[in-house]
């Protein structure tokens, strides 16, 4: 195992001295706290404060949201954690909170409703003693200043804009989810009325920067559901005995799980770079982004074959399974699926974006 | 990138840089060499050139290997007891990156200098010191004797046998599918010393000169035309014994010690390439977008699907790069690197071949020829240094600790 400083941000150079941040034993006792509090399944942000995170994620933010992240998706868990990994970097674009919040996000990928319609999005959970939810909109491409505007928008064509709207006006427009994962716990939002308009603050490279910063968490959840349902599946073939040995004996069977493997390995690789350009004044964006795209891959990959070689205990209610492969691929939706990233990335590198080598030795 | 040029008064010269401060300085290193390489005309000529052949491409890129080490830029990374200004392998990797991203190619030798260099310096360290500055000169390249007719993915299977006769060994049997084969100086195999029994107890590493009598070299033409490959054949080839790479029997050791630089190190070479080839696809395909053509449904999604392919073999190869350079030692998760390059190398050149549609099959261009000669040779990266098939029962075997298969 090399040092932690591999894990946070740009490879050093020669002998610097490692940056502070969690060593392994300590990463390794705090995962083991992680589990347990989750395996409670109590009010998470309340045993976050007890377990003193927020040291934690101040001393080595890369790990600690790695570390909690992919914890929080192995365990299945549902909470609204991501929403404090957005809402920190909304932060500085809002004003000063004076109640608890949460964040409404766009249906799809990064591209917020627009506000002059009625709203529509995502919640994470109930709004259960939330005051405020954060909404971000942007007009859509081809509105104009000179077209009539109701929303007090006028100028910010293109620009995300945030509203802060009275929590009680979203929920009421608020559904469970009732499609792939019912676990989650997530609410759609369909045609949220804007309501008495609130303040819209421009939210300059917050937005940008929260995005990032969530796919960034996103990518380490579904890290932890892939790897949890690889264990699954390299459990189930190695006990499951069939013409007189363990399936996990066929190659066909090996093959499969040696390329989940290297999802994973991969899905591991890139979050560790993408955070190295965190720290850019647009939240590391482009490899944020890329890191999403490789984490919905590897859901992709890995549920398919841990599904294949489960045989038909992967498709019942009894095996874990499927809760992994309905968590990841709602966590795949979120902030951006990988076939919407891809076209989007590939249409933009069409349009003469630079091929950025992202990665530095 | 910087951009001076070579009346720019902040270029460093080659000659005026103390060694020791790029050796000790990787950041001072890659800038000083992105410099160089953005200013030095006489590397125009290694810019987007085509051969007509395997052979002239391979002694072009000698030349440009000499031109690469008398400014010193390829020799940091390697130590200087055999023609290296010291540094590591990271050195080596930005030195690679660097090219790529100037839009030159790594020079072909290089690849097998990846290989064959690290066991040599470790093993044979007078060896190293007697041939390998010929080799960052560009003036001599080494081939890969590993594969058999009848062992290739099976290697410890075996059979060329090298005899102990004295102060030699006497070589007998042949070799198959050496890269670079037909134009090296030397060659470097693995041979049986043991009994035929013996399977990887019994093996060697040894060096010879190409040129000895008993050894007769033939090209193999692939299917694109090219000899990037050929067969070796040894009549009782007579090699000093002090030509051993490692001790005799230990020969198993010195190819898995090689195999972290031809998985890992390799894997950070084709990502760097393939970034280049990416960009020129890119340019073509917006050339031939700006004249009216149309591109297949789903282009756009399997662009962006490659560039991340990318990104994500240069996010894993990088980090193990480090960790050899930091004397790890990188064992059977090697094979992760060794799945994604492959991965990338399908993906990108099915990638060209499909935006590049009917001109691919009927273009006469030395453009269109060359993305179907690395079309074909992108083939070869799910089977030489152990198959796609291999790699994979390695990480089932050593990684993932599944029961082992049915023998």
């Amino acid at each position: 195992m090399t040092s932690p400083a591999t894990i946070t941000a740009a490879p050093t150079a020669g002998a610097s001295p490692a940056p502070a941040g969690l060593d392994d034993a300590t990463a390794e006792l705090l995962a083991g706290s992680l589990r347990e509090v989750l395996a409670e399944g109590g009010d998470l942000t309340a045993a976050l404060a007890e377990l003193g995170w927020a040291d934690v994620l101040a001393d080595d933010p890369a790990r600690a949201t790695t570390l909690l992240f992919t914890e929080h998706g192995r365990a299945l868990a549902h909470s609204r954690v991501l929403d404090d990994v957005l809402l920190a970097e909304l932060a500085p674009a809002l004003p000063a909170a004076t109640a608890a919040r949460a964040l409404l996000y766009p249906l799809h990928s990064d591209h917020p409703a627009d506000p002059r319609g009625p709203l529509t999005g995502l919640l994470l959970g109930p709004l259960d003693g939330i005051t405020e939810v954060v909404v971000p909109t942007v007009l859509d491409t081809g509105a104009t200043a000179d077209e009539p505007d109701a929303t007090g928008l006028a100028g910010l064509a293109g620009g995300v804009t945030l509203r802060i709207l009275p929590a009680e006006l979203v929920a009421a427009a608020a559904q469970p989810v009732r499609g792939f994962d019912t676990a989650a716990g997530w609410l759609t939002v369909s045609a949220a009325p804007v309501g008495p308009a609130g303040p819209a603050t421009p939210a300059g490279d917050a937005w940008t920067r929260a995005v990032a910063a969530g796919r960034r968490a996103l990518a380490a959840e579904i890290t932890g559901g892939c790897e949890a349902a690889l264990a699954i599946a390299v459990a189930h073939t190695s006990a499951r005995v069939q013409y007189g040995r363990s399936i996990a004996t066929f190659q066909a069977v090996r093959h499969r799980l040696a390329e989940a493997h290297v999802a994973v390995e991969s899905l591991r690789s890139e979050l560790t770079v993408a955070w190295g350009s965190a720290g850019h004044a647009d939240g590391g964006a482009w490899a944020a982004r890329l890191v999403k795209l490789r984490a919905g891959y590897a859901q992709a990959e890995v549920m398919r074959h841990a599904v294949q070689v489960c045989g038909a205990m992967g498709l019942s209610l009894e095996s874990e399974l499927h809760r992994f492969v309905a968590r990841t691929a709602a966590l795949d939706l979120l902030l951006g699926d990988h076939r919407a990233l891809a076209e989007q990335l590939g249409t933009e590198l069409l349009g003469g974006a630079e091929l950025e080598p992202v990665v530095a030795i | 990138m910087t951009t001076a040029t070579a009346a720019d008064p902040t270029v460093i010269d080659p000659a005026d840089i103390d060694p020791a401060v790029l050796r000790d300085d990787l950041d001072a290193y890659a800038r000083a060499l992105r410099a160089w390489l953005a200013s030095e005309p006489v590397l125009d000529q290694w810019r987007g050139r085509h051969y007509p052949n395997t052979e002239e491409r391979i002694a072009d890129h000698g030349r440009f290997m000499g031109v690469l080490f008398r400014a010193g830029w390829n020799r940091y990374g390697w130590p200087e007891s055999a023609g290296g200004l010291g540094g590591d392998e990271r050195h080596r990797a930005i030195f690679y990156d660097a090219l790529s991203a100037a839009g030159l190619p790594i020079p072909a030798p290089h690849l097998m200098l990846e290989t064959l260099g690290p066991p040599v310096v470790h093993f044979a360290p007078e060896l190293a010191t007697a041939y390998l500055p010929a080799y960052l000169r560009g003036d001599e390249w080494w081939g890969q004797g590993f594969s058999e007719p009848e062992a290739g993915s099976d290697l410890a299977s075996l059979r060329c046998r090298a005899r102990r006769e004295g102060d030699t060994y006497v070589l007998s049997g042949s070799k198959l599918w050496t890269s670079h084969g037909a134009t090296s100086s030397r060659l470097v195999c693995l041979v049986r010393t043991g009994t035929p029994e013996s399977r990887h107890r019994g093996l060697s590493m040894i060096m010879l000169d190409a040129d000895t009598p008993g050894v007769t070299i033939r090209p193999i033409a692939l299917a694109s035309g090219e000899n990037e490959l050929a067969e070796v054949f040894f009549d009782d080839a007579v090699v000093p014994a002090t030509n051993l790479v490692g001790d005799e029997g230990k020969g198993w050791a010195v190819a898995m010690y090689l195999l972290q630089w031809e998985r890992a190190m390799y894997a950070w070479i084709c990502a760097a390439d393939a970034l280049r080839r990416l960009r020129d696809l890119r340019g073509q395909v917006a050339t031939r977008l700006a004249a009216g053509a149309r591109l297949p449904d789903g282009s756009a999604a399997r662009l962006g699907a490659v560039y991340e392919q990318i990104i994500a073999l240069r996010s894993r190869s990088a980090a193990t790069v480090r960790r050899l350079a930091a004397g790890d030692t990188v064992g059977p998760e090697a094979s992760v690197d060794k799945v994604l390059l492959a991965t990338v190398e399908i993906s990108l050149f099915d990638l060209a071949r499909d935006l590049l549609g009917a001109e691919f099959v009927l273009g006469a261009t030395d453009e269109v020829a060359a993305w179907r000669n690395e079309w074909w040779f992108s083939r070869s990266a799910t089977i030489l240094g152990g198959s796609a098939e291999v790699q994979r029962t390695i990480i089932a075997d050593h990684v993932l600790g599944l029961p082992k298969e049915a023998k």
